[in-house]
């Protein structure tokens, strides 16, 4: 019983991460039309940004996860504007541009913070532990779930329930039509690759709390978070949400009852789902 | 008129000079001039010859079928893997049975992932592959049966026997052996390529529904594509395997596959000269990066690999194929 609940906090909290880079990816393709490989890179740098904030120089630990979020919404403002805009309808070349960001990213946060690994950190309210019914669990991760499920309420109204996600949908849907009532689709472009840049690198952060902080993230997570996606379907939030916590749990039961094997489940998994559901889950269309 | 004609004959005599002066070039910087080479030399045009093998195997379904798979590099290592298994578990390093066994291999997984793979399109292809491939890699990173005793890696793989009590490698006749086997391909690619077969997978990647409405299982030529491609990867990756002495997990990951992908962009895809050039170009300055800043090489092919998406879409092949053209047009063609 004790394993059964922590194994699913576990996994709770690790997949909301997960799901936090998922929404992301899913939220930019479905407007834009871009599969952004380079979104583990700001998830990285982010994480990285945060923990030289928070830990290197000492700041306030919610200033550091917004100051990652920023500083990974700031790049990906820049891949928007200086690259993507010239590769408009490229899909090809868009995918391996965002591969190239990879290499870059990478590369530069081991020059800039260097090739080690970076315990996990967090804020000084959310150290120690719950202890209810005999069981204990650091705050930290719990803070997680919260802060996960609530990014996730917040982008599903978002996109399900305001005017900006019914232009979000509508761009997904059919774009020159979008663009022929009057609105702003490269402005409202360039905003969704903001916000889903600025949640990879505040995801960094947030995530920093359990994983700690790596160069190797950048391919790491990402794999995963596609694993995710391909599991969920691309293009809606539920469906990232779905992918992120299946996903996690069976990372955390798998790490928990095979250590050795953890990482061949989440494949099978994903080759089951395609196997009987090509598109996903909870796939658009 | 006729002194027109005779000038336009020696014009066009000018122009055939030009392209046999090309082959002659050809040849004597493949076959005549490497024995003359110092041996790091020839060992970095084995490497080069090597990868342009690997990078036609993936712009068979990159460029000509417009299929692209990011974990091509799965087959790569499979081949190279299987010639390390071969000669570590079952001590067998006799070219006639550890090269068709790496190349069926890579075959084999190339049809068990292509099942899976193929049963998305587009980036959800992109996707899969891209983590069948990690998965490959980590398999290799963990199991231990996969290496050697005490490193994440089979090492110490020598030259394949061939069973001749007279012959030994020399770096000099691997190059010519590794020659031998990229003029195969590359002759086989291009026969491929030109095939029923070949036109059918172009016009898949032009218009797959229109290929559909012709009546083409468009499916299975993309799946028979995709097995082929892995086993043109195979025979890269064995190989590779004789010529590097190890094989590491990263030869099966995204970096290798990233790094193959590179070479047939920045050559020019849907060629087969295209891949060829982008393996000449991308070996030397990754062995020379490799001298100078290690370290830094991954920020180099980076930017490098924005640069060229960006500025020489085409590829650098294709532009030299074009300044050929315009310097034969100009010295030998037809004009007035």
């Amino acid at each position: 019983m004790e394993f059964l609940v922590l194994s699913t906090l576990n996994g709770l909290s690790y997949g909301l991460i997960l799901f936090l880079l998922a929404a992301g990816i899913s939220l930019i393709y479905g407007v834009m039309g871009i599969l952004n490989l380079s979104h583990g890179a700001l998830y990285m740098v982010g994480a990285y940004v945060g923990w030289s904030m928070a830990v290197q120089n000492g700041y306030n630990f919610w200033l550091a996860v917004l100051m990652g979020g920023l500083a990974a919404g700031l790049l990906g403002l820049v891949m928007e504007r200086v690259f993507f805009r010239r590769l408009y309808k490229q899909l090809n070349e868009q995918v391996l541009l965002t591969f190239g960001f990879i290499y870059i990213l990478t590369n530069l946060s081991i020059w800039i913070w260097g090739a080690t690994y970076q315990a996990s950190f967090t804020a000084p309210i959310l150290t120690g532990s719950f202890h209810i019914a005999g069981l204990t669990y650091p705050i930290a991760r719990i803070s997680v779930i919260f802060i996960g499920l609530i990014l996730a309420i917040g982008l599903w109204w978002l996109q399900d329930k305001t005017r900006v996600g019914a232009i979000v949908r509508a761009g997904m849907d059919d774009k020159e039509i979008t663009m022929s009532l009057g609105i702003n689709l490269g402005l409202v472009s360039t905003s969704v690759f903001f916000l889903g840049a600025f949640i990879a690198g505040f995801a960094g952060v947030i995530g920093a709390q359990l994983v700690g902080v790596s160069p190797t993230l950048s391919i790491d997570i990402l794999l995963l978070s596609m694993v995710v996606l391909v599991i969920g379907g691309l293009g809606s939030v539920q469906g990232a949400l779905l992918g992120g916590i299946l996903i996690g749990c069976i990372d955390a039961f798998g790490k928990a009852l095979f250590p050795e094997l953890a990482m061949f489940f989440t494949y099978l998994a994903m080759i089951i789902v395609l196997a009987v559901r090509p598109r996903g889950l909870l796939g658009r269309r | 008129m006729e002194t027109t004609a005779l000038k336009s004959m020696t014009q066009l005599r000018q122009g055939q000079l030009l392209r046999l002066a090309s082959y002659a070039a050809i040849i004597v910087i493949l076959i005549l001039l490497p024995p003359f080479l110092p041996s790091y030399v020839q060992s970095l045009m084995t490497k080069i010859l090597i990868f342009a093998i690997f990078a036609m195997s993936l712009d068979l379904i990159m460029g000509y079928t417009g299929v692209i798979s990011l974990g091509h590099a799965a087959y790569f290592g499979v081949g190279g893997y299987t010639v390390g298994i071969l000669l570590i578990h079952y001590d067998i390093s006799m070219l006639w049975i550890s090269a068709p066994v790496g190349i069926l291999m890579a075959v084999l997984f190339a049809a068990i992932f292509g099942l899976i793979a193929l049963r998305v399109t587009g980036f959800y292809f992109i996707f899969v592959t891209m983590a069948l491939g990690q998965l490959l890699f980590s398999i290799a990173f963990k199991w231990e049966w996969l290496s050697t005793v005490g490193v994440e890696a089979i090492v110490g793989i020598p030259r394949p026997a061939v069973g001749l009590p007279w012959f030994s490698w020399s770096p000099t006749s691997f190059y010519y052996f590794v020659l031998l086997a990229f003029v195969l391909c590359f002759f086989l690619l291009n026969r491929l390529v030109h095939s029923p077969f070949g036109y059918a997978l172009q016009g898949i990647r032009d218009s797959e529904p229109r290929m559909r409405v012709l009546g083409y299982n468009t499916w299975l030529y993309k799946y028979i594509a995709f097995v082929i491609a892995g086993a043109f990867a195979g025979v890269g990756g064995v190989l590779f395997a004789y010529h590097n002495s190890i094989v590491v997990p990263t030869h099966l990951s995204i970096t290798t596959s990233a790094l193959v992908m590179f070479m047939v962009i920045l050559g020019g895809t849907g060629t087969l000269y295209g891949p060829v050039i982008g393996a000449a170009v991308l070996i030397p300055v990754e062995f020379y990066a490799g001298l100078i800043t290690p370290e830094r090489w991954p920020l180099i092919l980076g930017g490098a690999f924005v640069l060229s998406i960006m500025y020489v879409r085409a590829g650098i092949g294709v532009y030299l194929f074009r300044l050929w053209n315009k310097v034969v047009y100009r010295y030998g063609s037809i004009k007035g």
